[in-house]
């Protein structure tokens, strides 16, 4: 990542003060900043810098990395569990009354859904909710993230009032079907499918024969079993989760870490991008060790190995 | 390498069900609108200027709409009508809607295949020599694996567009050359660097599958015997672990171009193709305008949600035929 900052085009002092700039600032700033050194040696000093916690300062505004970096973490957070939440409450019923009712139109309509909505784009999904929702109907707010999840939820506690929280809930509501959709006709086809071939398994009959009602079955060892599959593919997918919130906040203009890495990108503000993108490896690495634990505490045969 | 078998498979499960019918239908229109773009083309989709006398562009036909206009220094309401030569409107800089969305299937479908082809061309070597070796390379390969496919592919592919910029290819246009075609342009620009990120980000999907298979196939009695006859690693990788692993292979490369089109659909959108001729940059274009002049964002969109289908429902297809256990946790980016 580093390597490649060397061989990208535009002279960082240069953006740092602009077009106007004259030749002694430019050269006293590249000075300053380290910026003739070897590119190994800068390359060693912001490896030193990462080590106490030192993302350096972006180029363009001159704040520091870390607290632009951390300053967008709860609306990106926010964003992400409210599509994840979206996605679970549509897609696993569906899935399961869709494995249940095979060939019935309900199935159907379940998997002219699902397939719709993973080749979908979501950056154009949500440009079409904004046009029906913010525009024609005038129901959702067609951007903007006025107040946190934080804030409203204090203004709740504190005042007791639910004015902020509801305005949280109506301007998320868009960009959260926005990155869920996809999400949702994943789960969908992964419920259904998993559902298919488990009800097939001979245990399945066994409750039969003990007389254990269906739905219970159905929602308690059924269900149970197929979620493995679908939690292993959402750990892989998170990856996709956060690629599409890097959309769906350039969409709704939502101040999330993808809108901050674009905004880093268009202006080639590499301290500020390599924060970013150092940041997004770090939290990857650790989401994987998360679902790795969550994978064995659903199936205790996994830890046996 | 294909059996007669999955041939026959093939074949049953095309006819058995409507969905792959539908499936090559949409796929096989796309692609010929995709080829015979500049003989489709009513106008040239890069001249701009294709406005009313106002300087309106043109809604779809049968449409209208009004908009606020300075007429003689007052500002005031003005009614746009659509005009029969620009079926689908034109877009904000006057260029014509229905051209661009024929020439958007040509970048949808190149990047997309090229870009898949690429990558099982890095991945599948790779992935073939690590599972039948195993061992060292094989550890480094999965723990390289591991990393490139937990993180966000679309993130990764920002960053290296952003590092290597976003050059265009120019490719001569056959058709426009042959004469077939007056007026429309020579060449059609493919976003190369985004071709060879969006192969960069998938190729471990490949790699994952294919030694996989190579796994469970370097204990198969046949690859035993060809050892012992003093056959060479390459011969015996060739010649028989490659050909058994293939239709995995196959129907992980269907869906790969699905994942595909949409990353390219989506980095144009965020402005980091370097064409223009893409159908995510159009929508990117219509965004502004999407409250008075929706159709520009709108159109493009349908484009690649019906190409999406169109690959995804083969897929599906494929899937049914040759590798039922191929699940969808294989879908990439």
């Amino acid at each position: 990542m580093f390597g490649l900052r060397a061989v990208s085009p535009g002279d960082p002092a240069t953006l740092m003060l602009g077009e106007g700039a004259t030749a002694e600032t430019i050269a006293r700033v590249r000075e300053q900043e380290g910026l003739d050194d070897p590119i190994f040696v800068q390359y060693l000093d912001y490896l030193q810098g990462l080590l106490v916690g030192d993302f350096g300062y972006s180029w363009r505004s001159n704040r520091e990395v870390d607290v632009m970096v951390i300053e967008r973490i709860p609306a990106t957070l926010e964003l992400a569990f409210a599509a994840t939440v979206v996605a679970l409450v549509i897609a696993i019923p569906l899935g399961v009354v869709s494995a249940t009712r095979r060939n019935e139109p309900s199935d159907y309509g379940a998997t002219l859904f699902s397939l719709l909505g993973i080749s979908t784009p979501n950056f154009w999904l949500g440009l079409m909710l904004i046009l029906l929702f913010g525009v024609w109907l005038g129901i959702f707010p067609t951007g903007r993230r006025p107040v946190g999840l934080g804030e409203a939820i204090w203004t709740l506690v504190a005042y007791g009032s639910v004015g902020d929280l509801l305005t949280w809930l109506r301007h998320i509501t868009l960009p959260a079907l926005t990155l869920g959709t996809y999400f949702t006709a994943l789960i969908t086809r992964l419920t259904r499918s998993g559902m298919v071939d488990e009800l097939g398994k001979p245990y399945v009959m066994a409750t039969k024969a003990k007389g254990l009602p269906a739905v219970l079955v159905r929602y308690k060892h059924v269900l149970r079993n197929t979620m493995i599959p679908i939690i292993t593919v959402l750990g892989l997918q998170m990856g996709t989760l956060m690629g599409g919130a890097v959309i769906t906040e350039t969409v709704f203009n939502w101040p999330g870490l993808g809108l901050r890495l674009i905004d880093a990108l268009d202006a080639r503000d590499w301290p500020l991008m390599q924060g970013v993108i150092v940041f997004i490896a770090i939290a990857f690495v650790t989401i994987n060790v998360l679902v790795d634990g969550l994978y064995s505490a659903l199936d205790p045969r996994v830890s046996d190995e | 390498m294909i059996s007669d078998r999955i041939t026959a498979n093939l074949r049953q499960t095309f006819r058995d069900s409507l969905l792959p019918k539908i499936g090559m239908l949409l796929l096989v229109t796309i692609v010929l609108m995709g080829v015979f773009a500049p003989i489709l083309a009513t106008h040239d989709p890069t001249r701009t200027g294709h406005y009313d006398e106002g300087g309106n562009a043109y809604p779809p036909v049968g449409f209208d709409y009004t908009t606020q206009a300075a007429v003689d220094g007052e500002i005031q309401e003005v009614h746009v009508t659509a005009e029969s030569a620009h079926v689908l409107g034109t877009n904000n800089v006057g260029q014509d809607v229905y051209s661009r969305f024929v020439y958007g299937a040509r970048i949808s479908l190149l990047v997309g295949f090229t870009a898949t082809l690429l990558a099982m061309l890095i991945g599948v070597p790779i992935g073939l020599m690590a599972g039948y070796y195993g061992g060292r390379v094989d550890d480094t390969l999965m723990r390289v694996a591991d990393t490139m496919l937990a993180f966000p592919a679309l993130v990764l592919a920002l960053a290296l567009i952003g590092v290597f910029g976003e050059s265009p290819v120019y490719v001569p246009d056959p058709i426009v050359y042959l004469g077939l075609a007056d007026g429309m342009p020579e060449s059609i620009p493919i976003p190369g660097t985004v071709t060879i990120v969006a192969a960069l980000v998938i190729w471990v999907w490949f790699a994952r599958v294919a030694r996989g298979e190579a796994l469970s196939l370097r204990n198969e009695e046949y690859v035993k015997a060809a050892k012992s006859f003093g056959t060479s690693d390459r011969d015996i990788l060739i010649g028989h672990v490659l050909p058994n692993s293939i239709t995995p292979i196959i129907v992980l490369a269907t869906i790969q171009v699905a994942v595909i089109i949409l990353l390219e659909a989506s980095l144009a959108y965020l402005g980091f193709s370097g064409t223009t001729l893409s159908w995510g940059y159009e929508i990117e274009r219509g965004q502004d305008i999407l409250r008075t002049r929706p159709w520009v964002s709108t159109l493009p969109g349908i484009g690649i949600v019906l190409t999406v289908i169109a690959v995804n429902l083969l897929g599906d297809w494929f899937r049914d035929a040759l590798d039922p256990n191929l699940d969808e946790g294989q879908r990439g980016a």
